[in-house]
């Protein structure tokens, strides 16, 4: 009998060996009932669809408005570029880091990793530097908010529609789109399986 | 369901480190550890292999510390300023979600609420929570705590709700004379809040509350 | 689970990998990126198609432009937008980077002109007040040439004419500017027909150029006989023809303003071209008055005081204004060391049109004989006051009989005419007279003699005084003695009554109607009465003819 491989809980430490799971399955720990791992029934050409739309669709939404004003003639509409600039003439460089950060910097890096991991991986391949790019990722998995930037864009227009006319513009649909594809290739990207491969590779 | 559950009375439920085994952060593979005290990288991905993460207590409760004390601040002093040709007008967190609810928007008051007063309040007080009995080694509970820990985990990035807020209508209302919006100092306090607790959130290893079961951690 | 062991006892046993099939046809999947790509694609195609033409403007200022919001507009529609500004190389100009939308493209030609719109306030407008609320503006004039320009100047402010307006251009000059600013009011009779355009300085700086534009309705008004003159809001002229006051509108009152007419003459001459220049005379009587082709100079030398007389001042003959003074100057005769004062004027003949007709002998340059005869006549220059409230004066001509002979002496140059004292002189000359004659009456040994007879009327009062004392001691003594005292009492009384006699007759030869000195004083009273009836003449004259005072008395044939 093969012995599947070891894992240990991320949250409890504990000792355990891995199962098979089924499609859209889901691995828990015995102790502590955390999430060790899941099932991607996903190829990873899925996921390399998935985030290249995203990315044309994030690329999408930083060239146009995002959401258009006007009042009493007056128009005013801004991209999240120019709103991160808006925040930096201001004087409120932390703020204005932390908003270019988390929804752009961080979430291009992710799709960028993703794609050059991916597109290798399609044809069987792994790519150079595989593991420290693995490791970016992680590392920036909690910090791309792009969800929670389409949410407080949903607050603002709702706020501002009390003073003003508010013009949806191309990007809201842009982003709201990057949401969920890259919702949906998070979700599909088998890091195990990299890991696997670079396991196997070395 | 595990094979394991077939012997569950015959296993002994032994964590990686009692068995002198460590996991990686980033690949999660289980590696021998090395001698106590000597460094070592993760064989496959080279991470920095760490039994516990290091100095974990100490740093959840630095962080945590830090982004109480900044709490402060971010409620206390306001996050924009909107003028208009009618006066100026500061707006706090607080005034910010009595305006929505004022205007009947009690959805969004309600949301923002939650996102920018309950989210960093409750994870600061999870937080505490779990740092102070992993580090007197309580017993009781642990699967509460570590949903508990889950939770502050999921929800973490949510409170940056009201930033992105602030963001949008600084970047919209520019209006000259007739309306304007900066963001004043609150703002970046919440920010630093926010990334604080977060960084408390990750520095916290949610292990810790386990080891009590397994052995004595001082 | 079995036991666990140490991991490095297990077997390794490599993983089986899974690997992915390799799959010539693309995963229906891929239509989402696909989806997405062409999305974007179409976004940016359209994007760049609908890019309409970058031009640059350069303008002086940059006051009130903001790159990516200002707008270009053209009849209130948004054409384009501003997107940078920077300062030319050399550092004169702002110039003004702008993209118009594609169909603004056909506007951009030659004579297309462009401004800021800021709120302005200009003679007779206030414009642009909006962009206080809403910011400035980039205003268009679109231009009717074929050439196509990519490169303007900005204008600083619009154009007060835009180009489509139909009507023509004409050229005044005047001899200052007044109150005329660029869009003051052109009228003719009282109705705004146009505007005035710009003016310059004239190089030679002694007069100025004004550009007036007239809408095209109106412009064939405009022929070479036409008269402009500035119809400033408010004349007020104060000179020796009296107070005039002359107002026209509100907007001339504030910014001045342009009038024209053509007076008719017979024969009408053809509308003259675009580029002929007119003048511009101060006033509508200087406009209308016949142009004056010839005019003479002649010198007057007054022995009065000339104040209140300013050259400008008319020349008048008999309410006819035939000159005007030019100079008023000091002199000093060596020979008598005397300092007259002579005012040089300048008569034009032209203005005694119909005896010029007459008299007039063709061929002489200073119509010499003509003017010797009126002199012979009397004709003399005199100076009047124009008028009492300001005490300006005029040089009147007028004929005076009384006057003592002169000749003109046509070799010298300006000629010297003959002046006669103005009535204010006379009437100097009268009181002077007066006073002199008071002067002579000996007033002192009038009061002498007036003394001495007091002193004898006291005296014979006293006289008086003691007869009747006596006499009432005569009439006891009458009770007592009768007779001859009583004939002595009244023969002393009649001596006493003789003494009196006497004193009243002294004191009625001083004062007696025949005495000298009544004579002297009643011809003293005399001169008074008749200084005074001619006052009470002057007096009634006012009375009958109020305007006297500010018009001056007309001239009576004396």
């Amino acid at each position: 009998m093969t012995a599947r491989p070891l894992i240990a809980c991320r949250h409890c430490d504990l000792l355990q060996r891995e199962v098979p799971l089924p499609a859209g399955g889901v691995a828990r720990c015995r102790r502590c009932d955390a999430e060790l791992y899941r099932s991607h029934p996903y190829s990873v050409e899925r996921t390399l669809a998935l985030t290249l739309a995203a990315a044309v669709l994030f690329a999408i939404g930083n060239s146009f408005p995002i959401v258009g004003l006007e009042v009493q003639g007056v128009h005013n509409a801004s991209t999240l570029v120019g709103a991160v600039r808006s925040l930096w003439d201001q004087d409120r460089v932390l703020v204005a880091s932390l908003v270019f950060a988390t929804t752009l910097l961080f979430p291009t890096l992710e799709l960028a990793a993703m794609t050059y991991l991916l597109a290798p991986l399609r044809g069987g391949r792994v790519a150079p530097g595989v593991p420290q790019l693995l490791r970016l990722l992680q590392a920036l998995k909690p910090w791309g908010m792009v969800e929670v930037f389409m949410l407080g864009v949903l607050v603002s227009l709702v706020k501002l529609a009390h003073l003003a006319r508010v013009e949806p513009g191309v990007s809201l649909w842009a982003f709201g789109g990057v949401m969920l594809l890259l919702a949906a290739a998070a979700a599909s990207f088998d890091a195990r399986e990299v890991w696997a491969r670079v396991g196997v590779a070395r | 369901m595990s094979r394991a559950a077939e012997g569950a009375a015959r296993v002994r439920l032994a964590s990686a480190r009692e068995l002198g085994l460590v996991s990686c952060q980033v690949c999660a593979l289980v590696s021998r550890a090395a001698p106590a005290g000597a460094a070592s990288n993760c064989p496959r991905c080279g991470a920095g292999l760490h039994a516990r993460r290091p100095a974990s207590l100490a740093r959840t409760w630095a962080f945590l510390v830090a982004a109480a004390i900044l709490y402060v601040p971010a409620n206390v002093l306001p996050i924009m300023e909107s003028s208009s040709l009618f006066g100026a007008q500061r707006d706090t967190i607080l005034s910010g979600i009595a305006f929505l609810w004022d205007s009947g928007s009690w959805l969004l008051a309600a949301l923002v609420f939650f996102a920018s007063v309950m989210v960093p309040l409750l994870k600061m007080l999870s937080l505490g929570l779990l740092a102070a009995t992993a580090q007197l080694g309580y017993a009781r509970r642990r699967h509460q705590r570590a949903r508990l820990y889950r939770m502050v985990e999921f929800i973490g990035r949510w409170s940056m709700l009201d930033i992105y807020v602030v963001t949008m209508l600084v970047a919209l209302v520019q209006l000259g004379v007739f309306a304007s919006v900066t963001a004043e100092a609150g703002a970046a306090a919440f920010g630093a809040v926010v990334v604080l607790t977060m960084f408390a959130a990750m520095a916290f290893d949610p292990r810790l509350t386990w080891d009590a079961a397994s052995e004595r951690h001082g | 689970m079995a036991e666990p062991r140490d991991p490095a006892e297990l077997p390794e046993v490599p993983q089986a990998l899974a690997e992915q099939p390799r799959r010539a046809s693309l995963q229906l999947v891929w239509l989402i990126p696909i989806v997405a790509a062409l999305i974007g694609g179409w976004l940016a195609v359209r994007a760049v198609l609908e890019r309409g033409p970058v031009i640059t403007i350069s303008f002086s200022s940059a006051e009130g432009l903001e790159p990516g919001k200002t707008k270009v507009k053209y009849k209130n529609v948004d054409i384009g937008q501003l997107t940078s500004v920077a300062l030319s190389e050399n550092r004169a100009q702002v110039i003004a980077a702008v993209e118009l939308t594609r169909q603004a493209a056909e506007f951009l030609v030659e004579d297309t002109r462009f401004w800021i719109v800021r709120p302005r306030i200009s003679a007779g407008q206030v414009s642009g007040l909006g962009t206080l609320f809403s910011g400035s503006y980039i205003g268009v004039d679109v231009g009717k040439s074929t050439k196509s320009r990519r490169v303007f100047d900005g204008l600083d402010s619009a154009p007060i004419v835009s180009i489509d307006l139909p009507g023509r251009n004409f050229d005044l000059r005047a001899q200052d500017l007044g109150s005329l600013d660029v869009g003051s009011p052109v009228y003719l009779r009282r109705v705004q027909v146009g505007q005035v355009v710009a003016y310059e300085l004239e190089p030679d700086g002694k007069s100025v150029r004004v550009k007036i534009f007239v809408n095209a309705a109106h412009d064939r008004n405009v022929n070479a006989n036409t008269r402009f003159w500035k119809a400033s809001g408010f004349d007020v002229a104060l000179d020796a023809s009296g107070v005039r006051v002359d107002t026209q509108s509100l907007a001339t009152l504030l910014f001045g303003g342009v009038s024209f007419e053509t007076p008719q003459e017979p024969g009408t001459s053809p509308a003259p071209a675009d580029k002929a220049v007119f003048t511009l005379f101060a006033d509508r009587d200087q406009a209308m008055r016949h142009p004056d082709t010839s005019e003479e100079t002649y010198v007057l030398a007054f022995e009065e005081s000339v104040r209140g007389l300013h050259p400008g001042a008319p020349v008048d003959f008999r309410g006819v204004v035939v000159g005007e003074v030019t100079a008023v100057l000091l002199d000093t005769d060596p020979a008598t060391n005397e300092v007259r004062v002579p005012v040089e004027v300048k008569l034009y003949p032209e203005r005694l049109r119909t005896r010029y007709r007459r008299d007039a002998v063709p061929g002489e340059p200073r119509h010499q004989a003509l003017v010797d005869r009126l002199v012979e006549r009397g004709l003399r220059a005199q100076l009047r006051t124009g008028s009492l409230l300001t005490g300006q004066l005029y040089v009147a001509l007028d004929f005076f009989a009384k006057a003592p002979r002169a000749k003109l002496d046509w070799k010298r140059n300006p000629v010297a005419f003959p002046t006669a004292p103005s009535t204010i002189e006379e009437l100097q000359g009268a009181l002077t007279a007066i006073a002199r004659q008071l002067e002579k009456v000996p007033f002192d040994a009038l009061g002498a003699d007036l003394q001495r007879s007091l002193k004898q009327l006291d005296a014979t009062a006293q006289t008086l005084d003691r007869s009747l004392a006596s006499a009432d001691k005569v009439i006891k003594r009458l009770d007592t003695e009768i007779a001859p005292e009583a004939r002595a009492a009244l023969a002393e009384l009649r001596r006493t009554l003789a003494a009196a006699e006497r004193t009243l007759g002294n004191a009625d030869r001083t004062l007696g109607s025949d005495a000298p000195v009544q004579h002297e004083l009643r011809d003293a009273l005399r001169e008074v009465t008749r200084a005074a009836e001619s006052m009470r003449a002057l007096a009634d004259y006012l009375e009958r003819h109020p305007e006297a005072i500010l018009r001056g008395r007309r001239q009576e044939t004396e």
